[in-house]
Protein backbone atom coordinates (compact mmCIF):
# COMPACT_ATOMS: atom_id res chain seq x y z
CA UNK A 1 0.00 0.00 0.00
CA UNK A 2 2.95 2.21 1.30
CA UNK A 3 4.60 1.41 -2.76
CA UNK A 4 1.52 2.63 -4.40
CA UNK A 5 1.20 6.04 -2.69
CA UNK A 6 4.68 6.77 -3.47
CA UNK A 7 4.35 5.91 -7.04
CA UNK A 8 1.62 7.98 -6.86
CA UNK A 9 3.20 10.21 -5.50
CA UNK A 10 5.79 10.20 -7.97
CA UNK A 11 4.10 10.32 -10.93
CA UNK A 12 2.02 13.43 -9.65
CA UNK A 13 5.75 15.21 -9.42
CA UNK A 14 6.99 13.84 -12.45
CA UNK A 15 3.62 15.43 -14.28
CA UNK A 16 3.51 18.89 -12.64
CA UNK A 17 7.08 18.80 -13.83
CA UNK A 18 6.79 17.94 -17.13
CA UNK A 19 4.05 20.47 -17.80
CA UNK A 20 5.86 22.87 -16.34
CA UNK A 21 3.23 23.56 -13.47
CA UNK A 22 4.96 23.04 -10.49
CA UNK A 23 2.56 24.13 -7.85
CA UNK A 24 -0.42 23.10 -6.17
CA UNK A 25 -2.71 22.57 -8.62
CA UNK A 26 -0.91 21.10 -10.85
CA UNK A 27 0.66 18.50 -8.21
CA UNK A 28 -3.24 17.78 -7.69
CA UNK A 29 -4.30 16.80 -11.56
CA UNK A 30 -0.94 14.97 -11.44
CA UNK A 31 -2.14 13.12 -8.39
CA UNK A 32 -5.60 12.13 -9.66
CA UNK A 33 -4.59 10.78 -13.44
CA UNK A 34 -1.39 8.38 -11.58
CA UNK A 35 -4.11 7.55 -9.17
CA UNK A 36 -6.59 6.59 -12.53
CA UNK A 37 -3.59 5.44 -14.37
CA UNK A 38 -2.78 3.08 -11.28
CA UNK A 39 -6.04 2.18 -11.10
CA UNK A 40 -6.62 1.06 -14.28
CA UNK A 41 -3.04 -1.10 -14.38
CA UNK A 42 -3.91 -2.61 -11.17
CA UNK A 43 -3.49 -6.07 -10.85
CA UNK A 44 -6.76 -8.45 -10.71
CA UNK A 45 -5.17 -10.82 -8.45
CA UNK A 46 -3.60 -9.15 -5.59
CA UNK A 47 -5.79 -6.94 -3.37
CA UNK A 48 -4.53 -3.84 -1.97
CA UNK A 49 -6.08 -1.42 0.17
CA UNK A 50 -4.83 1.26 -1.48
CA UNK A 51 -7.72 1.47 -3.96
CA UNK A 52 -10.67 1.36 -1.40
CA UNK A 53 -8.60 3.70 1.05
CA UNK A 54 -8.16 6.74 -0.99
CA UNK A 55 -11.90 7.00 -1.62
CA UNK A 56 -12.49 6.78 1.72
CA UNK A 57 -9.96 9.33 3.14
CA UNK A 58 -11.35 12.16 0.29
CA UNK A 59 -15.19 11.20 1.65
CA UNK A 60 -13.45 11.97 4.75
CA UNK A 61 -11.89 15.13 4.12
CA UNK A 62 -15.27 16.51 2.42
CA UNK A 63 -17.59 15.81 4.58
CA UNK A 64 -14.74 17.55 6.83
CA UNK A 65 -15.01 20.43 5.25
CA UNK A 66 -18.32 20.52 4.21
CA UNK A 67 -19.18 20.35 8.55
CA UNK A 68 -16.67 22.77 9.32
CA UNK A 69 -18.27 25.13 6.96
CA UNK A 70 -21.78 24.12 8.23
CA UNK A 71 -20.62 24.90 12.11
CA UNK A 72 -19.15 28.12 11.54
CA UNK A 73 -22.64 29.91 9.68
CA UNK A 74 -24.72 28.24 12.98
CA UNK A 75 -22.13 29.83 15.20
CA UNK A 76 -21.92 33.10 13.39
CA UNK A 77 -25.72 33.12 13.06
CA UNK A 78 -25.81 32.91 17.24
CA UNK A 79 -23.42 35.67 17.58
CA UNK A 80 -24.99 37.93 15.24
CA UNK A 81 -28.46 37.93 15.65
CA UNK A 82 -29.47 39.17 19.34
CA UNK A 83 -30.16 36.65 22.51
CA UNK A 84 -29.01 33.43 22.92
CA UNK A 85 -30.64 30.46 21.07
CA UNK A 86 -28.13 28.06 22.62
CA UNK A 87 -29.06 24.91 24.43
CA UNK A 88 -25.90 23.51 25.63
CA UNK A 89 -25.04 20.42 27.69
CA UNK A 90 -22.01 17.79 28.15
CA UNK A 91 -23.02 14.31 26.91
CA UNK A 92 -20.60 11.32 26.85
CA UNK A 93 -20.28 9.20 23.82
CA UNK A 94 -19.21 5.93 23.59
CA UNK A 95 -16.14 5.16 22.04
CA UNK A 96 -15.33 2.83 19.01
CA UNK A 97 -12.10 3.80 18.37
CA UNK A 98 -8.94 2.16 20.58
CA UNK A 99 -5.78 2.91 19.96
CA UNK A 100 -4.17 6.59 20.51
CA UNK A 101 -3.93 7.65 16.99
CA UNK A 102 -7.56 6.96 16.42
CA UNK A 103 -9.04 8.68 19.60
CA UNK A 104 -6.69 11.28 18.48
CA UNK A 105 -8.26 11.64 15.09
CA UNK A 106 -12.03 11.26 16.01
CA UNK A 107 -11.28 14.10 18.99
CA UNK A 108 -10.08 16.32 17.14
CA UNK A 109 -12.25 16.46 13.96
CA UNK A 110 -15.14 15.94 16.63
CA UNK A 111 -13.92 20.13 17.92
CA UNK A 112 -13.67 21.27 14.65
CA UNK A 113 -17.27 20.27 13.46
CA UNK A 114 -20.53 21.85 14.40
CA UNK A 115 -20.75 22.72 17.84
CA UNK A 116 -19.34 20.03 19.55
CA UNK A 117 -16.33 20.00 21.46
CA UNK A 118 -14.10 17.01 23.02
CA UNK A 119 -13.40 17.89 26.49
CA UNK A 120 -11.81 14.68 28.19
CA UNK A 121 -11.62 10.99 27.59
CA UNK A 122 -12.67 9.20 30.35
CA UNK A 123 -9.93 7.41 32.43
CA UNK A 124 -10.54 3.20 30.71
CA UNK A 125 -10.60 5.27 27.38
CA UNK A 126 -14.12 3.93 26.73
CA UNK A 127 -16.09 7.46 26.81
CA UNK A 128 -15.46 11.00 25.01
CA UNK A 129 -16.95 13.87 26.80
CA UNK A 130 -18.38 16.52 24.26
CA UNK A 131 -19.29 19.64 25.06
CA UNK A 132 -22.39 20.63 22.60
CA UNK A 133 -23.78 23.64 21.60
CA UNK A 134 -27.10 23.00 20.50
CA UNK A 135 -28.19 20.13 22.15
CA UNK A 136 -31.91 18.61 21.79
CA UNK A 137 -31.39 14.83 21.58
CA UNK A 138 -28.87 12.66 23.44
CA UNK A 139 -29.24 9.81 22.12
CA UNK A 140 -29.77 11.41 18.06
CA UNK A 141 -26.50 13.71 18.71
CA UNK A 142 -24.44 10.22 19.90
CA UNK A 143 -25.77 8.80 16.91
CA UNK A 144 -24.57 11.43 14.54
CA UNK A 145 -21.29 11.70 15.87
CA UNK A 146 -20.71 7.78 15.89
CA UNK A 147 -22.04 7.57 12.68
CA UNK A 148 -21.43 10.72 11.20
CA UNK A 149 -17.65 10.97 11.99
CA UNK A 150 -16.32 8.02 14.14
CA UNK A 151 -17.51 5.79 11.09
CA UNK A 152 -15.68 7.47 8.42
CA UNK A 153 -12.31 8.05 10.80
CA UNK A 154 -12.31 4.19 11.24
CA UNK A 155 -12.84 3.33 7.46
CA UNK A 156 -10.20 5.26 6.58
CA UNK A 157 -7.88 4.28 9.49
CA UNK A 158 -8.82 0.32 9.43
CA UNK B 1 4.55 41.68 -6.82
CA UNK B 2 3.71 44.97 -7.83
CA UNK B 3 1.27 43.69 -10.21
CA UNK B 4 -2.05 43.94 -8.18
CA UNK B 5 -4.91 46.07 -8.59
CA UNK B 6 -6.27 49.11 -7.09
CA UNK B 7 -9.42 46.76 -6.16
CA UNK B 8 -7.09 44.19 -4.27
CA UNK B 9 -5.33 47.05 -2.39
CA UNK B 10 -8.42 48.01 -1.21
CA UNK B 11 -9.44 44.98 0.27
CA UNK B 12 -6.66 43.97 1.91
CA UNK B 13 -6.44 46.94 3.44
CA UNK B 14 -9.98 46.15 4.53
CA UNK B 15 -9.22 43.45 6.04
CA UNK B 16 -6.14 44.45 7.74
CA UNK B 17 -8.40 46.43 9.32
CA UNK B 18 -11.31 43.95 10.34
CA UNK B 19 -8.75 41.50 11.84
CA UNK B 20 -7.15 44.62 14.07
CA UNK B 21 -10.89 45.26 15.20
CA UNK B 22 -10.74 41.60 15.89
CA UNK B 23 -7.78 42.03 18.15
CA UNK B 24 -9.18 44.74 20.13
CA UNK B 25 -12.41 42.74 20.78
CA UNK B 26 -10.33 39.57 21.78
CA UNK B 27 -8.19 42.12 23.82
CA UNK B 28 -11.40 43.43 25.78
CA UNK B 29 -12.20 39.76 26.67
CA UNK B 30 -8.29 39.32 27.84
CA UNK B 31 -8.68 42.46 29.79
CA UNK B 32 -12.58 41.29 30.98
CA UNK B 33 -11.87 37.90 32.42
CA UNK B 34 -13.34 36.77 34.54
CA UNK B 35 -11.70 33.52 34.74
CA UNK B 36 -8.13 32.85 34.20
CA UNK B 37 -9.32 30.43 31.70
CA UNK B 38 -11.41 32.71 30.05
CA UNK B 39 -8.06 34.97 29.52
CA UNK B 40 -6.01 31.69 27.98
CA UNK B 41 -9.07 31.71 25.29
CA UNK B 42 -8.74 35.08 24.25
CA UNK B 43 -4.85 34.77 24.36
CA UNK B 44 -5.36 31.64 22.10
CA UNK B 45 -7.56 33.46 19.48
CA UNK B 46 -5.12 36.76 19.49
CA UNK B 47 -2.59 34.86 18.73
CA UNK B 48 -4.77 32.93 15.72
CA UNK B 49 -5.60 37.13 14.75
CA UNK B 50 -1.75 37.86 14.74
CA UNK B 51 -0.93 34.93 12.43
CA UNK B 52 -3.65 35.95 9.89
CA UNK B 53 -2.92 39.82 10.34
CA UNK B 54 1.18 38.99 9.40
CA UNK B 55 0.02 36.86 6.76
CA UNK B 56 -2.10 39.86 5.57
CA UNK B 57 0.53 42.46 5.75
CA UNK B 58 2.96 40.05 3.91
CA UNK B 59 0.33 40.25 0.98
CA UNK B 60 0.26 43.72 1.63
CA UNK B 61 4.01 44.71 1.64
CA UNK B 62 4.62 42.37 -1.56
CA UNK B 63 7.40 40.41 0.78
CA UNK B 64 6.54 36.58 1.16
CA UNK B 65 9.67 36.47 3.74
CA UNK B 66 6.69 37.36 6.48
CA UNK B 67 4.95 34.13 6.48
CA UNK B 68 7.78 32.72 7.85
CA UNK B 69 7.33 34.63 10.84
CA UNK B 70 3.67 33.63 11.13
CA UNK B 71 4.70 30.00 11.12
CA UNK B 72 7.26 30.44 13.85
CA UNK B 73 4.84 32.62 15.88
CA UNK B 74 2.08 29.59 15.45
CA UNK B 75 4.64 27.14 16.48
CA UNK B 76 5.29 29.16 19.69
CA UNK B 77 1.63 30.11 20.86
CA UNK B 78 0.73 26.54 20.87
CA UNK B 79 3.25 26.15 23.32
CA UNK B 80 2.15 29.04 25.19
CA UNK B 81 -1.46 27.57 25.45
CA UNK B 82 -0.62 24.23 26.24
CA UNK B 83 1.28 25.57 29.04
CA UNK B 84 -0.92 28.10 30.95
CA UNK B 85 -3.90 25.93 30.60
CA UNK B 86 -1.67 23.26 32.45
CA UNK B 87 -1.06 25.93 35.02
CA UNK B 88 -4.66 26.36 35.46
CA UNK B 89 -5.63 23.08 36.13
CA UNK B 90 -2.69 22.79 38.56
CA UNK B 91 -3.92 25.29 40.03
CA UNK B 92 -7.01 24.23 40.32
CA UNK B 93 -6.63 20.69 41.36
CA UNK B 94 -4.58 21.80 43.84
CA UNK B 95 -7.07 24.25 45.59
CA UNK B 96 -9.21 21.30 45.21
CA UNK B 97 -6.82 19.39 47.20
CA UNK B 98 -6.62 21.85 49.69
CA UNK B 99 -10.18 22.12 50.25
CA UNK B 100 -11.11 17.99 50.46
CA UNK B 101 -7.91 17.56 52.83
CA UNK B 102 -8.42 14.39 54.72
CA UNK B 103 -10.98 12.04 52.07
CA UNK B 104 -10.13 10.21 49.48
CA UNK B 105 -7.13 12.10 47.89
CA UNK B 106 -6.25 10.77 44.44
CA UNK C 1 -9.92 34.98 -11.99
CA UNK C 2 -7.04 34.66 -9.16
CA UNK C 3 -7.54 37.98 -8.03
CA UNK C 4 -11.37 37.58 -7.23
CA UNK C 5 -10.66 33.91 -5.82
CA UNK C 6 -7.85 36.04 -3.68
CA UNK C 7 -10.68 39.13 -2.36
CA UNK C 8 -13.09 36.12 -1.62
CA UNK C 9 -10.47 33.67 0.83
CA UNK C 10 -9.28 37.28 1.98
CA UNK C 11 -13.28 38.83 3.18
CA UNK C 12 -14.41 35.56 4.72
CA UNK C 13 -11.31 35.18 6.46
CA UNK C 14 -11.55 38.25 8.00
CA UNK C 15 -15.36 38.10 8.21
CA UNK C 16 -15.08 34.98 10.30
CA UNK C 17 -11.80 36.34 12.53
CA UNK C 18 -14.02 39.28 12.90
CA UNK C 19 -16.92 36.49 14.17
CA UNK C 20 -14.59 34.73 16.39
CA UNK C 21 -14.07 37.97 18.17
CA UNK C 22 -17.63 38.84 19.03
CA UNK C 23 -18.50 35.71 19.52
CA UNK C 24 -15.63 35.81 22.43
CA UNK C 25 -17.39 38.72 23.84
CA UNK C 26 -20.58 37.97 23.51
CA UNK C 27 -21.39 34.35 24.06
CA UNK C 28 -22.69 33.63 27.85
CA UNK C 29 -20.37 30.48 29.31
CA UNK C 30 -16.38 29.84 28.83
CA UNK C 31 -17.57 26.39 26.77
CA UNK C 32 -19.48 28.06 24.03
CA UNK C 33 -16.83 30.86 23.87
CA UNK C 34 -14.09 28.47 22.99
CA UNK C 35 -16.75 26.83 19.88
CA UNK C 36 -16.18 30.40 18.49
CA UNK C 37 -12.64 30.68 19.27
CA UNK C 38 -11.63 27.39 17.80
CA UNK C 39 -13.58 26.86 15.42
CA UNK C 40 -13.81 30.47 13.67
CA UNK C 41 -10.83 31.22 14.31
CA UNK C 42 -9.24 27.90 12.93
CA UNK C 43 -11.24 28.23 9.76
CA UNK C 44 -10.47 32.44 9.36
CA UNK C 45 -7.09 31.84 10.00
CA UNK C 46 -6.65 28.90 7.42
CA UNK C 47 -8.81 31.36 4.63
CA UNK C 48 -6.35 33.59 5.12
CA UNK C 49 -3.37 31.39 4.47
CA UNK C 50 -5.00 29.91 1.44
CA UNK C 51 -5.15 33.50 0.27
CA UNK C 52 -1.50 33.72 0.54
CA UNK C 53 -0.79 30.54 -1.33
CA UNK C 54 -3.09 32.14 -4.47
CA UNK C 55 -1.45 34.90 -4.29
CA UNK C 56 2.35 34.33 -4.83
CA UNK C 57 1.68 30.83 -6.24
CA UNK C 58 4.76 29.04 -5.93
CA UNK C 59 5.51 25.82 -4.45
CA UNK C 60 7.41 26.41 -1.75
CA UNK C 61 5.28 29.08 -0.39
CA UNK C 62 2.07 26.47 -0.90
CA UNK C 63 3.58 23.72 0.82
CA UNK C 64 4.56 26.02 3.50
CA UNK C 65 1.18 27.10 3.63
CA UNK C 66 -0.46 23.41 4.23
CA UNK C 67 1.93 22.81 6.52
CA UNK C 68 1.27 25.55 8.75
CA UNK C 69 -2.76 24.91 7.61
CA UNK C 70 -2.05 21.15 9.28
CA UNK C 71 -0.66 22.10 12.03
CA UNK C 72 -3.32 24.81 13.08
CA UNK C 73 -6.21 21.87 12.66
CA UNK C 74 -3.71 19.51 14.69
CA UNK C 75 -2.80 22.28 17.72
CA UNK C 76 -5.92 24.05 17.96
CA UNK C 77 -8.68 21.25 18.97
CA UNK C 78 -5.68 20.34 21.43
CA UNK C 79 -5.39 23.69 23.09
CA UNK C 80 -9.12 23.57 23.21
CA UNK C 81 -9.34 20.69 24.94
CA UNK C 82 -7.32 21.16 27.81
CA UNK C 83 -8.51 24.51 28.32
CA UNK C 84 -12.33 23.17 28.40
CA UNK C 85 -10.87 20.32 30.57
CA UNK C 86 -8.69 22.89 32.92
CA UNK C 87 -12.34 25.54 32.91
CA UNK C 88 -14.25 22.71 33.80
CA UNK C 89 -12.18 21.19 36.53
CA UNK C 90 -11.69 24.68 38.19
CA UNK C 91 -16.08 24.84 38.59
CA UNK C 92 -16.11 27.93 36.28
CA UNK C 93 -20.37 28.81 36.40
CA UNK C 94 -21.72 27.80 33.36
CA UNK C 95 -24.35 29.19 31.53
CA UNK C 96 -27.98 28.76 32.93
CA UNK C 97 -29.12 27.13 29.10
CA UNK C 98 -26.90 23.90 29.91
CA UNK C 99 -29.35 21.45 30.41
CA UNK C 100 -27.69 17.97 30.95
CA UNK C 101 -23.96 17.08 32.18
CA UNK C 102 -22.82 13.88 31.67
CA UNK C 103 -19.39 14.67 32.09
CA UNK C 104 -19.94 15.03 35.90
CA UNK C 105 -16.84 13.47 37.65
CA UNK C 106 -14.91 15.55 39.83
CA UNK C 107 -11.45 15.72 38.44
CA UNK C 108 -9.78 14.13 41.22
CA UNK C 109 -11.79 16.41 43.99
CA UNK C 110 -13.61 14.00 45.74
CA UNK C 111 -17.45 15.40 46.65
CA UNK C 112 -16.30 18.20 48.71
CA UNK C 113 -15.96 22.03 47.66
CA UNK C 114 -19.56 21.34 45.27
CA UNK C 115 -20.85 25.06 46.33
CA UNK C 116 -18.02 27.99 45.90
CA UNK C 117 -14.75 25.72 45.06
CA UNK C 118 -12.63 28.65 43.82
CA UNK C 119 -10.72 31.15 45.08
CA UNK C 120 -13.25 33.55 44.81
CA UNK C 121 -12.01 34.80 41.40
CA UNK C 122 -15.20 34.07 39.65
CA UNK C 123 -17.78 36.62 39.75
CA UNK C 124 -21.32 35.01 40.21
CA UNK C 125 -23.09 37.56 38.26
CA UNK C 126 -20.68 36.58 34.90
CA UNK C 127 -21.80 34.29 32.55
Amino acid sequence: MTNLFLVNLFLAVGFSAVVGQLNLGGLLVGFAIGYLALWITRSPREETGYFKRVPRIVNLFVYFIWQLIVSNFRVLWDVVTPGHRSRPGIIGVPLDAETDLEILLVANLISLTPGTLSIDVSDDRKILYVHVMFLENVASEQADIKQGLERRVLEVLR
Amino acid sequence: MGSQTALLNIVIQISLVMLLISIFLAAVRLLWGPDPADRIVAMDLISFLIIAFITVYSLYSGIDAFLDVAIAYALIAFLGTVALARFRERLARKIGRNQSNGKDSP
Amino acid sequence: MREIIIIFLLLSGSLFSLVAAIGLLRLPDILTRMHAATKAGVLGTGLILLSHAVYFSDLAITLRVLATITFLWLTAPIAAHLIGRAAYCSRVRLSENTWIDQFGHACGWGEAGQEEADTGEIDPDSR
